[in-house]
């Protein structure tokens, strides 16, 4: 059985890179974070492959240092994002832009909110039996389940 | 003895708190007075040695330079009202130390050197001087290379005469304005600053070097600015004050050549020097007379400015915006006369210099002139006396210039202008204080056709002006009557002697015109004042108060002086020609005879004016309405001071307000666009990579992966060689 | 080696195609090609490096990173937020199998119990937290930003790395020493983490666990004390519900 090294290095690399375009083009912050997540698989596999080379087991142990601490990160990252939506109610990265030049304009939202109809499909059921009485909740909750079944009950 | 002196002046100091804690009065000041009088006269008299030459010469000016300064720290919180009181006790240390200094410590300086002055003239030497002098070094300004620029206190004779009037006159008019002005929320400011202009003036007479001169030329210049600009609030006193500084820097400006002149031709700038070396002089004379008559006429520049002669006179009417104190101090008695002290301090050039003296005589005549014929149309008492200093001055330069009849009779013209200038501040002084108490107490008017017939209402201040006038006038035996004379036998000596003859007849004339002139235009004012029928203008309020005691008694003493000094210190004792006659540069001179001719034509002269003003202004009263009609253009001419300040306006004042236009449009359409071109490139830099800054992190990050893209390429190349 | 350039260049090319197919845009695309072009770039890469010669070996690797690529390519492109959580599981799965592969079974289980169990876990918690409450996705999941930037930059990277591992050719120059960079003197010799070479069982747990308790006793001091500073941490900074809605 000869060495096959190369292969889980350039595994490693193409994890790496895939996080990378994660973290660069993603305006979810948790998805932000979760890329980064993935450059670690990156790192940790490579080191482990390293160890494998060098028949030593500092780069298993030092695996097992990069796991805590990405726990670590991630954990204290979560408890920040969700101190920002708090703030302003938005998971987007871009709409903190007050470090900047004061005399740019802000930078404006290229992206166009999707319409709610588009997202949801809901199921085409054939209506079975009554429809429940949920006016009696009185909430959004219960509004939007009561207009959402009228939607799927008239197709 | 001392001792005793202590003790006494101790309880009067102790006294002296107690009153101050009390408030004032002017008992309170002469206790005041009394105890350091009594402290200072006991010290000498005990001979303990405390007050050697050296101490009375720096307490000199030391003492008002302490009052300025305590004045100007605690004047504002602490003293107020009772500012007064340092400097009048400043100024009587300062005066007593110059009586001590005239009568005990320059005799003994005399007696030690010897009254052959010239052989003991040494250079860079600071103890030995030229002449019988007292010299106190204080200390070494700059000593860089051959240029040794020392600050030491020199007096002799000259000097001390000077200082003893300097001195004493400030007294009177400082007691005079603590009363004057009482009530005016810039109290201590003026007694602060009247402070410093006597330390100003005593250690410019003081000086023993052209640069140290300088620097108290411009003192008493600054001095005077703050005293004319006192009420800073008001346009016209500020303009005044501006326009006072302006003209004295003309002047300086002739001033500071002449020095550059004397500093390269002689390498030194101090009096021993420069006018104690006679061989130096002689030589450089005999060399380049050009030179020398520059080197006059450049200083005599200077003097212009500060004595007010034509064409620079314009200042010194304007300058009477200034509180009356100031009028009576500075441009009576004290900083006009700078200029005439330093052309007289400076003889032996001038006498070496023949064509300058005799611009100097005639510069003094023209502006004898031109003021006397000004002053005869003036409505404000204040700017008649203003005429006539400037007129007197020109008198003091006209003796001065005489001096022109060659070396011999140069002792003589100078002490004829010294002594005018000696009488002339006690009687001007005094006629300004009598004007400021007529001010007083018609309420701030001084427009003469606003009240008259003052002279029950105010007796003291009527029998005082009355004596100061007769003494400008140059009645018989009043003082200005002596000096007058004085430098009338200059003047005709000057046209027997000089190599100018024709001039100095001319210049004798317009003496004698002007003097003719004095008298009627003195007299005018009086007459108009304190003559015919009694009118107080509203101002005035109910009842025109006489002067208060503590204004009311250096009006005495200084009328006592007008009448009695002249003849007292000249004709009886000659006291002053053989005081001054010990000035190093000043040769002996012989004893005048009384001039009994010259002195028959001025009386009559002096007796026609004051008759002449009492036809038109006592007799004809009533139609002196009709009198600029009368006269016309000449009337106008004179009413509008020659039209000397239009003149100056429109030949100097406006081209150079359009130059400056000028140089303002140039800056603001060339210059400023230039600057802010170079302040806009690295704005116009700066935004290119400016909009990386968008704040956006996901752009930073794209940026930062970009950059480690680059480095790892970067280290790539690097590394594989 | 303009052959080996070319041999490297192609298959990113046709992954970076694959991925910017990928990436949310307005029109819908279908999704197939992408894998058409991946499954291409991921043959020549794999007939570009060193087979071993077991066949167990190759037909387990290529498996798993297979699954690990495709998967990090999906989580990466997902408009939805939930479904890119669910793929990362997916690519924690698959790492975990080339953990195994690479004789290192403790990090295979560490990291599923951490990242599957806890970390992922976690995030669908706060993403569902943070969602607005079932409006589905935002505005700002719709589109990347700087996308094709990002893929194109990202791949030059990674054909750095690829070209430069591939020239050194691990493969064959396993037993000499490390071209290192900078050139030191290699560190003092850590005897507790050593294996001998004709170990083939080199990653068991009880070696594992000298080499961690005996070389880097402080490391894991140090890392034990990072986690408690890291859960008081979170604790401290995440907001209440008493401060306000979340």
């Amino acid at each position: 059985m000869s060495a096959d090294y190369e292969r889980f290095l350039v595994v490693g690399a193409a994890l790496f890179a895939l996080g990378a375009i994660g973290f660069l083009s993603r305006r979810n912050l948790i998805l932000m974070v979760l890329s980064a997540e993935m450059m670690l698989h990156g790192i940790g596999l490579s080191l482990v492959t390293f160890s494998k080379l060098h028949h030593s087991l500092e780069g298993q142990a030092f695996t097992v240092f990069v796991l805590t601490v990405a726990a670590c990160e991630a954990g204290l990252a979560l408890s920040l994002i969700l101190l920002l939506y708090q703030s302003k109610k938005s998971l987007d990265v871009n709409v903190w832009t007050e470090i900047r030049e004061p005399d740019l304009p802000p930078p404006v939202d290229s992206s166009s909110p999707v319409a709610e109809e588009d997202l949801q499909e809901f199921p085409k059921l054939t209506p079975a039996g009554l429809q429940p009485d949920v006016s009696r909740f009185g909430n959004q909750a219960g509004r939007e389940l009561v207009s959402a079944s009228q939607k799927g009950g008239q197709s | 003895m001392a001792t005793f002196g202590v003790g006494l002046s101790a309880m009067n100091f102790l006294a002296d708190l107690a009153a101050v804690a009390d408030g004032f009065s002017f008992s309170h000041v002469t206790l005041s007075m009394a105890s350091v009088f009594s402290l200072l006269v006991a010290s000498t008299l005990g001979s303990e040695g405390f007050l050697t030459p050296e101490v009375v010469l720096t307490l000199i000016p030391t003492a008002p330079l302490l009052a300025a300064a305590i004045i100007a720290l605690l004047g504002k919180p602490l003293l107020k009202e009772r500012s007064h009181l340092v400097t009048v006790a400043a100024f009587l240390v300062s005066f007593v130390m110059s009586l001590i200094l005239m009568f005990q410590d320059l005799p003994a300086a005399a007696t030690q050197h010897g009254p052959d002055v010239v052989e003991s003239a040494v250079d860079h030497e600071h103890q030995k001087s030229y002449g019988p002098a007292v010299i106190a070094p204080i200390f070494e300004w700059v000593n860089i290379g051959s240029v040794n620029v020392r600050v030491d206190l020199r007096a002799d004779a000259m000097t001390a005469m000077m200082l003893v009037m300097v001195t004493g006159v400030s007294l009177l008019v400082a007691l005079f304005a603590s009363g004057y002005m009482h009530g005016d929320p810039g109290y201590p400011r003026f007694f602060a600053a009247v402070s410093l202009f006597v330390f100003s003036m005593t250690m410019l007479v003081l000086a023993p070097s052209f640069l140290m001169l300088f620097v108290f030329w411009e003192a008493v210049g600054l001095c005077s600015y703050l005293l004319i600009g006192f009420w800073f609030k008001k346009p016209s006193a500020a303009a005044a004050a501006k326009k006072a500084f302006v003209v004295n820097r003309i002047g300086d400006f002739g001033f500071i050549l002449g020095v550059f002149l004397i500093w390269v031709n002689f390498g030194s700038l101090n009096f021993a020097d420069v006018l104690g070396r006679p061989d130096k002089l002689e030589a450089l004379a005999t060399q380049s007379p050009e030179l020398v008559t520059g080197i006059c006429l450049l200083l005599f520049l200077g003097a212009m400015g500060k004595s007010a002669q034509f064409p620079l006179h314009v200042w010194l009417p304007d300058a009477m915006e200034g509180p009356t104190p100031v009028s009576a101090l500075i441009h009576a008695a004290t900083m006009v006369t700078a200029g005439v002290y330093m052309v007289a301090r400076c003889t032996p050039l001038f006498v070496l210099a023949p064509q300058a003296q005799v611009v100097v005589a005639s510069v003094g005549a023209i502006t004898a002139l031109v003021a006397a014929l000004t002053a005869l149309t003036q409505h404000d008492l204040k700017r008649v006396m203003a005429y006539s200093t400037v007129s007197q001055l020109g008198y003091m330069f006209m003796a001065l210039g005489a001096g022109a009849a060659g070396k011999d009779h140069a002792t003589f013209a100078v002490t004829a202008a010294m002594f005018h200038l000696f009488t002339h501040a006690y009687f001007k002084a005094l006629l300004f204080l009598a004007s400021g108490s007529v001010m007083h107490a018609m309420g701030d008017v001084i427009d003469m056709r606003r009240f008259s017939g003052l002279k029950h209402a105010l007796p003291i201040t009527h029998w005082t002006f009355l004596a100061g006038a007769g003494a400008l006038a140059g009645l018989p035996l009043l003082a200005g009557f002596w000096s007058k004379d004085d430098i009338l036998a200059a003047l005709q000596t000057a046209a027997e002697h000089s190599p100018y003859p024709g001039v100095f007849k001319v210049i004798f004339a317009v003496a004698a015109v002007t003097a003719l002139l004095t008298a009627f235009y003195t007299f005018r004012a009086y007459f108009l004042t304190f003559h015919g029928p009694e009118k107080f203008p509203e101002e005035a309020g109910h009842h025109p108060h006489e002067v208060t005691p503590v204004m009311g008694w250096p009006l005495r003493i200084l009328a006592v002086c007008a009448l009695g000094i002249g003849i007292l210190v000249g004709p009886l004792t000659h006291w002053f020609p053989s005081t001054l006659g010990q000035t190093p540069g000043l040769s002996h001179h012989e004893a005048h005879g009384l001039h009994f001719g010259l002195m028959a034509v001025s009386a009559v002269i002096a007796i026609a004016g004051v008759g002449a003003a009492f036809v038109v202004y006592i007799k004809g009263r009533a139609s002196i309405d009709g009198l600029p009609s009368k006269f016309g253009p000449l009337h106008k001419l004179s009413l509008n001071k020659f039209y000397f300040d239009e003149i100056f306006t429109g030949a100097i004042v406006l081209p150079l307000r359009g130059l400056a236009k000028v140089a303002f449009a140039l800056d603001q359409l060339l210059v400023d666009p230039l600057v802010d071109l170079f302040g806009a490139i690295p704005r116009w830099i700066s935004s290119i990579p400016r909009v990386l800054h968008n704040g956006l992190v996901s752009s930073y990050a794209i940026v930062m992966f970009t950059g480690l893209l680059v480095i790892v390429l970067f280290a790539l190349q690097v590394l594989a060689g | 080696m303009d052959n080996s350039l070319i041999q490297i260049l192609m298959p990113l090319a046709l992954g970076a195609g694959a991925v910017l197919w990928l990436l949310p845009s307005a029109k819908h695309k279908p999704r197939f090609i992408a894998g058409i072009l991946g499954a291409t770039s991921f043959y020549f890469l794999s007939s570009l490096t060193h087979q071993s010669g077991s066949l167990e070996r190759d037909l387990m690797f290529d498996v798993f990173a297979a699954v690990a690529l495709v998967a990090g390519a999906m989580m990466v492109t997902d408009k939805s937020p939930a479904y890119a959580a669910l793929w990362f599981a997916l690519v924690t799965l698959a790492v975990c199998g080339l953990f195994f592969l690479q004789s290192a079974p403790f990090l295979a289980a560490a990291s599923v119990i951490v990242y599957a169990g806890a970390i992922i876990v976690t995030f669908l918690f706060v993403l569902m937290l943070a969602s607005q409450g079932g409006q589905g996705s935002a505005a700002y999941d719709q589109r990347p930003t700087h996308g094709v930037f990002a893929t194109i930059s990202a791949f030059a990277l990674l054909g750095i790395v690829v070209g430069s591992v591939h020239t050194w050719n691990p493969d064959t120059n396993a037993t000499a020493t490390t071209k290192s960079v900078v050139k030191r003197d290699v560190a003092a010799p850590k005897p507790l983490s050593q294996v001998a070479q004709d170990q083939e069982v080199a990653g068991s747990l009880h070696q594992l666990g000298r080499s961690l308790f005996g070389d880097y006793l402080y490391a894991v001091e140090l890392a034990g004390t990072l986690l408690l500073v890291a859960s008081i941490g979170a604790i401290a900074i995440a907001p209440r519900r008493s401060q306000g809605t979340l």
